[in-house]
């Protein structure tokens, strides 16, 4: 695998240490707001996007922390988050 | 063969011998042969035929870019016999021959190679139909190289290292050995990989000078010594470059030597930046009969006399086009060899000190000339050369013909690594006209040939890959860069030519045995591009990988065309590079497993072991499948069950309650003192996961069950699904640190009482009851009364240290009680004749709580920790036409269905999950998963299995538990 994560906890690691957790949907809505095909969107649909996404990992086998970073899915490389600066790919 | 036994650059040991069978006879050869030159050796001229047409082939370019010497060694077919070492005992057969490959019953196919035109399986292979059934077997036979028994299986140990480094060079020649110690100057761990089982590249075998009083082989070697004694380079021979990937991921592959522990091993190797110095191979000179046995490449005439001491035949022509060939010509006259000839592609620009030594040893060089035409039988007996352009010919009789029509580089690496090629006039040759990041190249591959440029370029290409590790070396790149500027640069590539027109048996693939025909054909049918022409007729799409044709084929297209230099590109390439054993990438294998603390006792009690998971554990402890006397006994006496693969776990801190709150579908803000709650996981669907036990330990603290099979995924599930609140909780799986015993049966009580002062009576130890006892006043385990199996029993979590001495001490005090081991199987019925059930056996992706009859386990009430899996159970709850868990009995108490049988009528309703003949209640008696208008008590249910034919087994949906229903058994 040739992509690699920055663990917050332990830095940058081969990907094979680690378990996609999917896209970043942000917090869990409440539920009394939400229709069945509204809650089933939620939780299974992705946007599938061509370029940077927000998603999330987990290093399982290190330290197990859930954590999101920021991956170009066109060369499948991690990226700095684009909200802070342009999107230059980490060091 | 008589050796050359005493030059300086031999890599060989004369002393050392060894010997291989091949044809029913032993072979001779010495430590450092390849299986190829030991043949050579022997006088074997022929090592295989060819795919199509059945030519003989024979050793062309030691550097395995063709199938020439593919050979099946020790049943493994299609191993490059000119790249592998020999070893003792190895035997050799020859592959796609009828008899032998001097005497091949297909060789006629040769003299039809007229009905195999390009493309020819397009055009032929479809009409008429009717001969198909046929014609297919025929094909099929003929079809491919190499045979594998389908018995056959890989021997040997496969590695895998997996590596991390600032610095990757590819290639360990004189620009790549520079490149490493100007890297390894900075401070930085770098690995050089080298695909020959020494380092050297072209330098090592040859005698030329590279200053007055040093050989270029002594350079080589000097150069060599100082890269293996710099700790910070880690050196891999034998080794070849297969894939380059994204972020400088590169893959290689290792052959081990006798004294390595492992046979192949996969190498992966993370760096910081890469350095691609592979050099350069020959491109194969185009006329006709260009493979005949005798015909063979500049540097392998040169490295079987200097590596290998073997001399090519007695009488050589050269028809060569750059400096390397008068080189070899003249060192190998020097050593010996009759060379009739030297013919030069080029008109002009030969190094003048080369033209003088050839015409010291009165060698008549021709300018201007090439090779023509080979002839003989199935090897060379002559060569007509001839004046490019012109009508002027000369035959000449001999042996061997040194063919090279110049250089091309090896540039498969840097396509790998995304680099686009394309033509560069002054060396003829395709190079990178961008590099990918922190990529660079080195060598010869640049179409340098002067020595100190080789190495300085290196140098520089080292310096500036140890500035992209953050070392700022600006200074002293300026300085290399002045440096190899001040030498000679790349030299200019001898023209493409070919002197013969039709080319019907002039290779370009020697592989697919694609002709200079076959490419007109192509073209003249519309093919335009050399990625086309390649696919149309095959050149370069076999195991060699377009070694050959990768730039002759284009050069050609390119010549047709009369096109435009930078619009032809060459052909691509993909991973591997050079063939690997598929046993080579599958790897060690390794058997990831762990034993419970007590595993050397189940094994000794003639526990049959299943891998259950990541563990190992015991199935029954009798030959007897149904494992009927493990279960009595526990109907009736005492039985114990090593349980230590239930996950085990601890969560603790302010947000504890919070995190099990969300997971759990269960209320578990309300837990009695004292006392365990039974509960389940659900996922987003509301499908069931998991179930288990909780206990409180204190406020914020509980201890938990999960099954086996959850084990490893509990943490990871409980922080992802609290990922976004902040929580404050410590989650410890503490699954390895304890073990479990299961004491169950009626006699569980007086069997425990024995090795505890503790009261453990009903009324102060009730079911559902949980107490930390104190096992001969030393051991503390926690225990806890559940009934999984549906007699008296305790859980006992024990601390894995403590395990054995806690089993023995039941072992031993039961013995009056008639204890008895019992395995998976015994717990399996036992716990299915209670209606217990087990996630994943009576549940699939798809199954609810409900489903499985466990709605009351959910409370709703929990609008705050928004349970995972509460919104889907709201919609499922009351959703029909799902399946349901029910209980069934057969009508034929004889007849157990086989688990997984599904129900059926006019359609699939259901599936058997689980089904046994149970003792306890003298029924065969089931769990399935059936639609819900199915599963009302009383149904009548048929089962369909194979070969019954028409016939079905018939069912009776009944109420659970199937064994004491009121539950009293265990909580007496």
């Amino acid at each position: 695998m040739s992509l690699t994560i920055t663990c917050p906890i332990c830095g940058k690691r081969n990907g094979y240490e680690f378990r996609y957790g999917g896209e970043d949907k942000e917090k869990r809505p409440e539920e009394d707001m939400f229709t069945s095909r509204a809650w089933c969107s939620y939780v299974h649909m992705n946007k599938s996007v061509a370029g940077t996404q927000k998603e999330w990992w987990c290093h399982k086998d290190g330290c197990g922390a859930w954590f999101a970073i920021y991956r170009d899915t066109t060369t499948n490389l991690e990226v700095s988050d684009p909200n802070e600066d342009g999107s230059k790919a980490k060091a | 063969m008589n050796r050359l036994r005493h030059l300086p650059t031999l890599r060989i040991r004369p002393e050392d011998e060894i010997s291989i069978h091949f044809r029913g006879k032993i072979y001779k050869g010495v430590a450092g042969d390849t299986i190829a030159t030991l043949l050579f050796a022997n006088g074997i001229r022929i090592f295989s035929r060819s795919l199509k047409y059945h030519r003989p082939r024979g050793l062309y370019s030691l550097e395995g870019e063709c199938s020439n010497t593919f050979m099946q060694v020790d049943g493994i077919p299609n191993v490059c016999t000119e790249k592998t070492l020999a070893r003792s005992g190895m035997i050799v057969k020859a592959q796609n021959v009828v008899g032998s490959p001097e005497y091949d019953l297909m060789g006629f196919m040769d003299k039809l190679s007229w009905t195999m035109p390009a493309g020819f399986y397009y055009w032929l292979f479809h009409k008429p139909a009717a001969i198909w059934p046929l014609a297919i077997k025929q094909i099929r036979k003929a079809a491919g190289i190499g045979n594998l028994s389908p018995s056959f299986e890989m021997k040997g140990r496969y590695d895998e290292n997996y590596l991390n480094a600032d610095v990757c060079i590819i290639g360990g020649g004189p620009a790549g050995m520079c490149a490493a110690l100007a890297a390894s100057e900075h401070d930085l761990r770098v690995i050089l990989l080298e695909s020959r089982p020494w380092l050297g590249g072209f330098f090592d075998y040859r005698s030329a000078d590279y200053t007055e009083d040093l050989a270029l082989y002594e350079r080589a070697r000097a150069l060599a010594n100082q890269v293996e004694q710099t700790s910070s380079v880690r050196v891999f021979k034998h080794t070849s470059m297969i894939g380059a990937y994204n972020n400088n991921l590169i893959t290689a592959f290792q052959q081990g030597t006798e004294n390595d522990n492992f046979t192949e091993r996969y190498i992966e190797i993370r760096a910081e930046s890469v350095v691609v110095a592979t050099g350069c191979i020959e491109r194969p000179l185009l006329f006709e009969n260009n493979e005949k046995p005798g015909v063979m490449q500049v540097a392998c005439a040169h490295r079987l006399a200097r590596t290998h001491g073997l001399m090519v035949g007695m009488a050589a022509v050269f028809s060569i086009g750059h400096d390397l060939g008068l080189e070899a010509a003249i060192d190998l006259h020097d050593l010996g060899l009759n060379v009739l000839c030297v013919a030069d592609v080029r008109e002009n620009g030969q190094e003048s000190k080369l033209i003088a030594k050839l015409q010291e040893r009165k060698i008549p060089i021709l300018k201007g000339w090439v090779a023509e035409k080979a002839h003989g039988g199935k090897c060379l007996n002559g060569v007509t050369l001839t004046k490019i352009a012109e009508t002027q010919k000369q035959k000449f009789n001999c042996d061997t013909l040194v063919a090279s029509a110049g250089l091309t580089p090896l540039t498969g690496p840097l396509a790998l690594a995304g680099a686009t090629l394309a033509y560069d006039d002054h060396t003829g040759f395709f190079l990178p006209d961008k590099l990918p990041n922190k990529i660079y190249t080195a060598g010869r591959m640049l179409g340098l040939s002067d020595a100190f440029a080789i190495e300085t370029s290196g140098e520089l290409a080292g310096l500036r890959a140890a500035a992209d590790c953050g070392t700022s070396l600006k200074h002293e790149i300026d300085a290399a860069e002045k440096e190899l500027h001040a030498l000679p640069g790349p030299v200019k590539g001898s023209q493409f030519v070919t002197a013969t027109r039709g080319g019907k048996k002039t290779f370009v693939c020697f592989d697919e045995d694609t002709t200079l025909k076959h490419i007109n054909q192509a073209l003249e049918l519309g093919f335009d591009g050399p990625e086309l022409i390649k696919r149309f007729t095959s050149g370069g799409t076999g195991p060699g990988q377009g070694g050959i044709p990768g730039h002759n084929l284009p050069l050609y297209v390119r010549q047709l065309q009369d096109a435009d230099n930078k619009t032809v590109k060459p052909t691509n390439v993909r991973p591997p590079l050079a063939s690997t054993f598929l046993a080579t990438y599958a790897g060690g294998g390794h058997v990831m497993s762990k034993h419970t603390p007590v595993h050397s006792s189940q094994v000794k009690a003639g526990g049959k072991m299943e891998r259950i998971g990541v563990w190992y554990r015991a199935r029954r402890f009798s030959e007897d499948k149904s494992a009927r006397e493990e279960i009595v006994n526990v109907r009736n006496n005492v039985g114990l069950l090593d349980a230590s693969s239930l996950g085990k776990f601890r969560i603790h801190g302010p947000d504890a309650l919070n995190a099990l709150q969300r997971v759990y579908v269960g209320d578990m803000s309300k837990m009695a003192p004292g006392k365990v709650k039974y509960t389940a996981m659900c996922n987003e669907d509301g499908c069931i996961i998991d179930d288990g036990v909780v206990i409180q330990d204190g406020k914020n603290d509980y201890y938990f069950t999960t099954s086996t099979n959850r084990a490893g995924k509990t943490v990871e599930w409980i922080r992802y699904h609290t990922r976004y609140d902040g929580w404050d909780f410590h989650l410890i799986n503490l699954t390895d640190a304890f073990g479990v015993i299961n004491l169950a049966g009626p006699n569980a009580r007086k069997v425990l009482q024995k090795i505890t002062d503790a009261d453990i009576s009903n009324d102060v130890f009730p079911f559902t009851g949980c107490q930390e006892l104190m096992i001969e006043s030393t051991i503390p385990v926690r225990a806890m009364r559940l009934g999984f199996v549906g007699e008296l029993s305790y859980e006992l979590h024990v601390s894995s240290s403590f395990m054995q001495a806690v089993w023995d001490l039941l072992k031993e005090n039961g013995e009056e009680f008639g204890i008895m081991n019992f395995g998976l199987e015994a717990q399996n019925c036992l716990r299915m004749e209670k209606g217990h059930l087990i996630i994943g056996s009576e549940s699939e992706q798809r199954t609810t709580l409900h489903d499985v009859g466990l709605g009351h386990l959910w409370f709703q009430q929990k609008p705050e920790a928004k349970t995972v899996g509460a919104f889907a159970l709201k919609e499922t709850e009351t959703q029909k036409g799902r399946l349901k868990l029910v209980g069934i009995k057969m009508d034929d108490s004889s007849r157990t269905p086989k688990e997984g049988s599904i129900i059926v009528d006019e359609k699939i309703r259901g599936y058997v999950c689980t089904a046994r003949y149970s003792n306890s209640v003298a029924e065969s008696i089931g769990m399935a998963l059936v639609e819900d208008h199915l599963s009302i008590p009383g149904t009548h249910l048929k089962i369909f299995e194979d070969n019954l034919g028409d016939q079905r087994l018939s069912a009776t949906v009944v109420t659970m538990p199937f064994y004491d229903p009121e539950g009293k058994r265990m909580k007496i």
